[in-house]
């Protein structure tokens, strides 16, 4: 038994959603007024119900979205009074807090310093303004970096970078100058995420005319071979165009190249490749995370947030009017499709799963420990039929995934499940 | 007695594929009000859904009509419905041996096809009074009279007195009607004569066991009789008689002239076979009718299951489909890159395709086809002669010293301006020219000797293409020629994949051997390694192409909220891989192994 589970609080309000974003969230300039304070008032209730599940507080905290200092700052104060009433933040923890540039006040940054912030996630995703318009960013790159210096003038020192590649337009040099910007500000950590295309975003739907052209063209590339192994120039690496150029997506290889590239470069910049999109710098890893990845208790608050507890997982419900009013009649705010009870094998599944995205792998120690059996034992199958290719390293008391199939571990992930 | 069979009509419908021979079927039967409207909705002759959708017959059925003529009497008219395709033109002959005549449909549009023509000539061996009908006669483009004409240049028949008809829209059905009465001879067996009764078809019920479709040719035959197979000399005892109205309806008896159904609770349809004679055990015919003919599949291919554990389960399904159709053959094989399967025989192409068809459609099975084969004859050092229907079972090539192989004679009927394309394409077939004659002004029919192996690649799809899909095809085997053929293999990985091997002219080999490295891999997907694709002519590599290693294939993010459904698209992505036979390292999908058939000339 895990003593101190980490807490996600989710945000699910935007100015404006990204065009390609999938998670749950309401813009704010379409939503009715008194939703976040339904939100806010659902929130306090599920917090008291659930506080009982870390009695001993809190390994961390991590405020996301959502955009959570797209809150009005009063909001943001009485949400973040809440949390500390109800789970007594530990400034020696590593309490996280995400927000997009354009929301980031000095105002609101003293008040989330004053709870005990100490680390700041920065939805900075391109320094091309271009590139910010044709996903639907609300913010320009002269915001971004205003938003780091006012992060680093309120005192925080472990500020994390979201960055995307793969984006509409977006070409290798774009890229490079986007990762050599980001590195002049020496963030102590990064996360680079290639972009997905998520059914039921307005991205989704601009390209899916074209795209399924794209695929077209990529599956077709992928089956011929065709241009495979020779370099060629970007514009025809990426997918047809709709109207005009700008709009083109970088195919998979581009997207492998462009990442293989920052890996490179940040490696040299003195970062550790620690997970398979996150970089940081010695000790400043992403602990909050890091507790997902390694199997580790969680709970989730706020509409659409999961909790996964003795392998008990559950998701609330997204609709925030729901949400309140379930609570409000002392039910709980989960339907049954959100509840899974996983099996021991699935929970052994996505131990691996998960670990296997960590350049430290999975501990075969706490693995023994915590399913009563080895993994090699389990998966020695799985072992054995990739060992003649050394897709697997075993490192002490580790099993990890040779580095070199980090970005086509898919195929090998699945013979977990 | 006599007098009832005079008033027995037993008749057929010639005519080809989409020429209107189910509509107007359905015509007739609702037009004798055997069916109501809404029954018709559910039953016609075509009652195999794979049937409904390629418009095309593939078991026989029979009905029996009962018609009030203008005369006053009312006949029993017995339309045996046939299959309309080149693969099944024994159980054809059969069909119309069990008649007295026989509608010759012709699309008053597309005019007479090489099918129709092979039908027609079987008809006319069998003596049956012919009456052309031309359908289609509402199409704003029909041409009735250029049509009639070509029934009496191509075929000789007098066509002055056509019957001009429109299935559709119900013109000329009566007169079809009439003129069944008036011009098919009535049957003229003698039914106090020892039994004699043709199997046309035969179909395998749960509770009735296999049930032979027949045309009693003399005698008769009512629950009791100890029948015998005259073909096999097996011994049954009558459980039921029937005839289709059109569903089964069991009667007393069954007498000569009539059509029905003989039920004896017979456990398979091997022993019900088309074209044998049925006679009284007791009171034996003399001799059996002519023309029985064992079925002879002519067209091999592997069947694998996907998933291993399915091998059973394919099994009971052939087991299943064999029940109902005897022309059907197979038999376990193992491949190495495949594990166990079954090699099946087919009477044809279109064969295969329906059997593979119904295995995955009615019996939900997820298989792997290897490319078809036809059955080589090798003849080795040792002086033996082996029948080889799977290109990996050819022996090494210095235990060999010559190889023959099947060749039919092809008859291709075609427009006059096509002819060109038609013998440069029998050229690259390695054809050779027989005759060629102008059936009418416009009309061209070739024949030509042809290996079936060929016609087996994709002779007919290269003929429909090449001349705008007016060309057709009907073809008999005629023997076997000694021909230089070499064995082609396949290695991925560097591993030898068996399922893959076929076998090819000399001349073709380097040709198609790198053509096929290439649609390999275009098919097969990029994967976590590097594939190279080889094909190989004993040990030499005359091909080679690399699959690139995939490069990206990752979840970009996955945290706490999100471990559910990331998990979820694994398994939806492993899924997906598993509709893919997995050779080692390699995931090859399914259509890998059809890629040979594939390859464009």
């Amino acid at each position: 038994m895990r003593c101190m589970p980490s807490v996600y609080i989710h945000v699910p309000f935007c100015v404006q959603k990204c065009d390609y974003c999938a998670f749950y969230s309401h813009s704010l300039l379409h939503s009715p007024k008194d939703l976040i304070a339904m939100y806010l008032e659902g929130l306090e209730i599920e917090m008291e119900k659930r506080k009982k599940d870390a009695p001993q507080g809190v390994s961390s905290l991590f405020i996301g979205g959502g955009t959570p200092t797209s809150l009005k700052d009063e909001d943001l104060e009485r949400l973040m009074e809440m949390i500390d009433r109800h789970f007594r933040l530990n400034p020696k923890a590593e309490n996280t807090v995400e927000g997009n540039p354009g929301t980031i006040t000095a105002a609101k940054l003293s008040c989330l310093r004053r709870y005990g912030i100490n680390r700041f996630s920065l939805g900075v995703q391109a320094f091309d303004d271009k590139l910010l318009k044709v996903v639907g960013r609300m913010h320009t790159a002269h915001e971004a970096r205003e938003a780091i210096r006012r992060l680093r003038a309120a005192g925080l020192e472990n500020i994390n970078l979201d960055l995307m590649f793969g984006l509409p337009a977006q070409d290798m040099a774009i890229w490079q100058a986007t990762i050599e910007e980001a590195l002049s500000y020496s963030p102590e950590h990064l996360s680079l995420y290639g972009l997905m295309l998520e059914e039921g975003t307005p991205l989704y739907s601009r390209y899916k005319e074209g795209l399924i052209d794209e695929t077209d063209e990529t599956d077709k590339m992928v089956k011929t071979g065709d241009k495979r192994n020779s370099k060629t120039d970007f514009k025809s690496r990426c997918g047809p165009a709709k109207d005009n150029q700008r709009e083109r997506l970088p195919d998979d290889d581009l997207q492998a190249e462009m990442h293989e590239w920052a890996v490179e470069r940040l490696k040299r910049a003195g970062y550790s490749h620690y997970e398979t999109s996150n970089f940081a710098r010695p000790g400043y890893e992403c602990r909050h995370n890091l507790g997902y990845w390694r199997g580790d208790d969680y709970i989730g608050l706020g509409p659409g947030g999961v909790t996964c507890l003795n392998r008990v997982r559950w998701k609330n419900i997204e609709e925030v009017r729901t949400y309140q009013s379930r609570l409000q009649k002392g039910q709980e705010p989960v339907d049954e499709a959100g509840q899974e009870a996983l099996t021991l094998r699935e929970c052994m599944a996505e131990r691996v799963i998960l670990g296997l995205r960590l350049e430290e792998g999975v501990n075969l120690t706490s693995f023994r420990n915590d399913f009563g059996v080895d993994l090699r034992d389990i998966y020695g199958d799985v072992l054995e039929r990739y060992k003649n290719k050394n897709v697997f390293v075993f490192k002490g008391e580790y099993l990890c995934l040779n580095s070199k199939y980090s970005f086509v571990a898919n195929s090998v992930l699945q013979e977990f499940i | 007695m006599a007098q009832a069979s005079q008033r027995i009509r037993n008749f057929s419908i010639i005519a080809h594929i989409d020429h209107g021979k189910s509509t107007l079927a359905d015509r007739l039967i609702e037009y004798t009000g055997a069916l109501s409207k809404r029954e018709m909705e559910e039953q016609v002759l075509d009652s195999m859904d794979l049937e409904r959708e390629r418009g095309i017959t593939i078991k026989l059925q029979a009905v029996q009509l009962s018609y009030k003529a203008h005369d006053g009497e009312v006949y029993e008219l017995n339309l045996i419905d046939t299959p309309g395709h080149v693969d099944f033109t024994y159980e054809v002959s059969r069909s119309l041996a069990a008649c007295e005549g026989a509608l010759l449909v012709v699309d008053a549009v597309q005019g007479i096809e090489a099918q129709t023509l092979a039908n027609v000539y079987l008809a006319l061996e069998n003596n049956l009074e012919i009456i052309p009908v031309i359908n289609k006669i509402d199409l704003p483009s029909a041409e009735p009279e250029r049509v009639k004409q070509e029934i009496e240049e191509v075929i000789g028949l007098d066509a002055s007195e056509a019957i001009l008809s429109s299935a559709k829209t119900g013109i000329g059905i009566e007169e079809i009607l009439e003129r069944i009465v008036l011009t098919v001879p009535p049957p003229q067996g003698e039914d106090q004569a020892p039994l004699k009764a043709l199997i046309f078809d035969s179909k395998f019920d749960a509770y009735k066991g296999a049930i032979s479709y027949v045309r009693i040719v003399e005698g008769r035959v009512s629950k009791g009789t100890k029948m015998k197979m005259m073909a096999t000399g097996k011994v049954f005892e009558v459980t039921e008689v029937g005839v289709f109205a059109p569903a089964m309806r069991i009667i007393e008896e069954l007498k000569a002239g009539q059509v029905g159904f003989i039920a004896a609770s017979i456990k398979n349809v091997k022993d019900t076979q088309v074209g044998d004679t049925i006679t009284d055990a007791e009171n034996s015919a003399v001799s059996a009718l002519p023309g029985y003919r064992k079925a002879t599949p002519m067209v091999f291919c592997g069947l694998y299951p996907v998933d291993a554990s399915d091998y059973n389960r394919l099994r009971d399904s052939l087991e299943k489909l064999h029940l109902n159709d005897a022309s059907l053959v197979f038999e376990p094989e193992t491949s190495v890159a495949l594990g166990f399967g079954y090699r099946c025989g087919f009477l044809g192409l279109l064969h295969m395709e329906i059997v593979q068809e119904r295995l995955e459609r009615e019996y939900d099975l997820n298989m792997i086809t290897t490319a078809p084969s036809v059955i080589y004859k090798v003849n080795t050092l040792k002086g033996d002669v082996i029948h080889i229907d799977n290109p990996s079972n050819l022996p090494p090539v210095d235990a060999i010293t010559s190889i023959e192989e099947p060749i039919v004679k092809a008859t291709i009927l075609v427009p006059a301006e096509y002819v060109g394309s038609i013998m440069e394409l029998n050229q690259e077939k390695r054809g050779t020219y027989c005759t060629m004659d102008y059936v009418s002004k416009s009309r061209v029919k070739l024949i030509y000797e042809l290996p079936l192996s060929e016609i087996v690649f994709d002779y007919f799809d290269q003929l429909k293409s090449r001349t705008k899909g007016y060309a057709s095809l009907d073809y008999e085997l005629s023997g076997y020629k000694e021909t230089d053929l070499v064995k082609i293999d396949v290695l991925l990985n560097g591993e030898m994949v068996d399922a893959l091997s076929f076998i090819i002219h000399r001349a073709k080999s380097y040709k198609r051997g790198r053509q096929l490295v290439e649609k390999l891999r275009g098919i097969i997907p990029r994967q976590m390694f590097e594939i190279p694709i080889q094909s190989v002519i004993g040990n030499k590599v005359i091909a080679r192409e690399t699959v690139s290693a995939m490069r990206k294939d990752v979840l970009s993010k996955c945290y706490g909220g999100d471990i559910s459904r990331k998990r979820k698209l694994l398994e939806k992505q492993k899924v997906g891989k598993k509709r893919m036979k997995q050779v080692g390292n390699v995931a090859i999908p399914q259509d890998a192994f059809m890629a040979v058939l594939k390859i464009e000339d």
